[in-house]
């Protein structure tokens, strides 16, 4: 009771009532670090709504790009938000950002040298429009408005607001109607290109007894292991799995042309020599003989619609990778007489 | 009778169950139970891009988290074939020194609170303070600092802020031998740390310990012996000791960072011109890298198929430090209290030690003993 009256005494005391009207806290004496990094800044006026930031945050949920309302002057501007609870502070959204300036700074990051603002992948998605049965799931699919669009009864990705999330290709139903090329190591990937073409054609070419007697309705298979291959397009770039993609690609789309040329049958009659357009076929007036040089040859199947004695023969093969690994895998081979008509004009 | 200790207690820095079989007040033998924090952190990283994974690799361990983005950068960085510049190496290293003269003073004011002399205590912690400031003028953050990334650091120090670290950690030097010596002549604390959880050399063989504790035990073996930075540009040397008990285990860190100051100051006064970052192309790859947190020796083994992390592994000390103190430092000790201390002394992180609980067929929790049990590296 006496510590209760003692309490009332000293709240009824001018000089606490003085002292608590104007108590405050004490002004702040912790001072920032010229190089703290705190939480990153956002200027919505430089967004582009790339989706960078988006695509690299490693916290989830940490940033997400929003749009204002739009109105009947304007759109609505795009712009990342950054939610305070899920970011890390790790700065790497800043040093993504393409923009100049930039639109999210964070600490010094932003001092970061141009080339090291990329994104996190080295594939670039396009619509093969050959092979494109327009059912349109990746423009459903896809993050980003406006990255693929519809024009002219043709589906096409636009390249600049692309983030290279592959919801295009996963959700594509065609096989190779999207293509994700890789764009970094574009010699190397050239190579391999040309070094597995070459390697196709000398395995046909070992062949070339069987095929020449194939008649028009016969179909003449084998296979070829890939191990060799592999070992060897290794040797020029270790990435297996641009290896196993430019495999697929090739065999999907290659269609490889063989022409056969049995000098038995020619009777010296030169006409191919005039039709062809390449100057692959030459006459030889001292010894008697047509020659072909296949290093310069289209394979156009000219000199096979030229010729009314049955010299050249014109094949085509296709191609199918089985089963989809670099280990144990083996290209499937089909040959098959041409349908072209012979003997034209 | 068996006393548990845990997982939630004041003693404990972490979630942890301790058992001891006592007799009496007597400690005859104790079991550690792990799996409280499991986070999965690396089954998180799986199918990541390696430029996000670093920042994860931080947040493996609260307080050595600097060691973990420099294992992981290094690794990249040897699947590609390259090294970073010379500057780069310098200032990841200065980091590192940095990181473990307060690592070591957390582990030792936390071993002088489980003794209960929290003037010592108070003290390590006033002494860390500035080493906290150093890190933070010269990386922006305390504890994750965001500050390593594959191909270098990401920003460079300038000459005040090398300057800077300079002047504390010659204070440093000049201030904190007083305080060693109270611990080193104090009869109390002498008492209570020497010979009280004593591990034998061929203990600390058997059961595979690192760091400070396996070298207060007389293995003489150090990560940083075989890093290349270290090899080549500093002159420094391995601190080890033979007694193995408590009163070891600190002195060791204590002289540790005499070492580290060390380093540092050669780091300062020797540091190169040039780049602090390059960019690397890294290539499909599988390799490991092995470095010296504060704690021991923590190693990453990494695959990848150039983009994307495909498999990551990540052995941390503590896991095996932890380990030998249950099987051979609380084989016949004193009093339940001083157990308690001689936890403390292995400076025990659950944090990093529990990202992956390894099971038998059954389903079982299994015990620790070698990395051929994890299921991705067979």
């Amino acid at each position: 009771m006496s510590s209760l009256i003692w309490y009332l005494y000293e709240f009824a005391r001018k000089s606490w009532a003085e002292s608590f009207a104007v108590a405050r806290t004490n002004p702040e004496i912790v001072e920032t670090p010229d190089r703290f990094r705190d939480f990153p800044e956002v200027f919505p006026e430089h967004c582009i709504s790339c989706g960078a930031c988006t695509a690299a945050c490693p916290a989830p949920n940490a940033i997400r790009l929003v749009r204002s309302e739009d109105t009947a002057e304007e759109e609505g501007k795009a712009y990342p938000v950054i939610n305070h609870r899920g970011c890390i502070r790790c700065g790497f959204c800043a040093e993504v950002c393409p923009t100049v300036p930039k639109t999210i700074t964070c600490g010094e990051n932003h001092l970061i040298r141009e080339e090291f603002t990329i994104l996190p992948t080295d594939r670039m998605f396009v619509i093969d429009d050959y092979l494109c049965i327009r059912c349109k799931k990746c423009l459903k699919a896809c993050p980003v408005p406006g990255a693929i669009y519809e024009e002219d009864n043709k589906i096409i990705i636009d390249q600049s607001l692309c983030i290279g999330c592959e919801e295009c290709l996963n959700n594509c139903p065609v096989k190779g109607a999207v293509k994700g090329i890789f764009i970094s190591h574009i010699q190397e990937q050239k190579e391999i290109i040309n070094l597995v073409v070459n390697t196709l054609e000398e395995s046909i070419e070992r062949k070339r007894d069987d095929i020449t007697h194939l008649s028009d309705e016969e179909v003449y298979k084998f296979d070829l292991s890939i191990t060799e291959l592999v070992e060897r397009a290794r040797s020029i770039l270790a990435n297996d799995e641009l290896i196993l993609d430019t495999f697929q690609k090739i065999t999907d789309r290659l269609k490889l042309r063989i022409v056969t040329w049995d000098e038995d049958k020619c009777k010296k009659c030169r006409l191919c020599v005039d039709e062809c357009p390449s100057g692959a076929i030459t006459y030889d007036e001292k010894e008697n003989v047509i020659k072909r040089d296949t290093k310069k040859c289209l394979r156009c199947s000219t000199c096979y619609q030229t010729c009314p004695f049955g010299v050249a023969g014109y094949f085509v093969s296709r191609f199918l990778l089985d089963p989809t690994s670099l280990e144990d895998g083996v290209i499937h081979i089909t040959v098959k007489a041409s349908q072209l008509p012979i003997g034209a004009d | 009778m068996i006393l548990p200790i845990g997982p939630i207690h004041p003693a404990l820095k972490e979630p942890v169950r301790l058992k001891l079989k006592t007799q009496g007040e007597r400690v005859i033998s104790a079991e550690i139970d792990y799996g409280y924090v499991h986070r999965g952190i690396e089954r998180v990283m799986q199918g990541k891009t390696w430029q996000k994974g670093i920042f994860l690799a931080e947040r493996v361990c609260g307080i050595c988290s600097y060691v973990h983005t420099q294992t992981f950068a290094e690794t990249f960085e040897k699947i590609a074939g390259e090294k970073v510049p010379l500057r780069a190496q310098y200032l990841r290293s200065l980091t590192n020194e940095l990181d473990r003269i307060q690592s070591h003073f957390i582990a030792n004011s936390t071993y002088f609170k489980a003794l209960e002399h929290e003037t010592l205590f108070m003290y390590m912690l006033h002494l860390r303070e500035p080493v906290m400031d150093a890190i933070e003028l010269l990386t922006g953050n305390r504890v994750n600092m965001g500050w390593n990334v594959v191909g270098g650091v990401r920003m460079d120090a300038e000459e005040k802020h090398l300057n800077s670290i300079y002047q504390i950690i010659t204070n440093l030097e000049n201030e904190y031998d007083k305080y060693v010596e109270m611990f080193d002549e104090g009869p109390l604390v002498s008492l209570r740390s020497r010979d009280v959880g004593k591990m034998s050399k061929k203990d600390a063989i058997k059961g595979r310990a690192v760091g400070p504790i396996g070298r207060a035990s007389g293995l003489k073996h150090d990560v940083r012996e075989d890093h290349h930075t270290y090899q080549d540009e500093f002159d420094w040397k391995v601190i080890w000791r033979k007694e193995g008990d408590n009163y070891a285990r600190t002195m060791n860190r204590f002289d540790e960072i005499r070492e580290s100051i060390k380093i540092i100051k050669q780091i300062v006064e020797n540091i190169p011109p040039g780049d602090v970052r390059t960019k690397i192309d890294i290539p499909a790859g599988y390799t490991d890298w092995r470095n010296e947190a504060p704690r021991g020796e923590v190693s990453y083994f990494v695959e990848t198929n150039g983009n994307l992390i495909k498999n990551i592994s990540i052995r941390t000390p503590s896991i095996m430090n932890i380990d030998v103190c249950g099987k051979y430092m609380l084989q016949d000790v004193a009093t339940v209290a001083d157990a308690v201390a001689t936890y403390a002394s292995v400076d025990p992180c659950v944090a990093c030690t529990e990202r992956v609980v390894i099971l038998n067929e059954k389903g079982e929790k299994k015990e620790f003993d070698g990395l051929h049990n994890v299921k991705y590296l067979k």
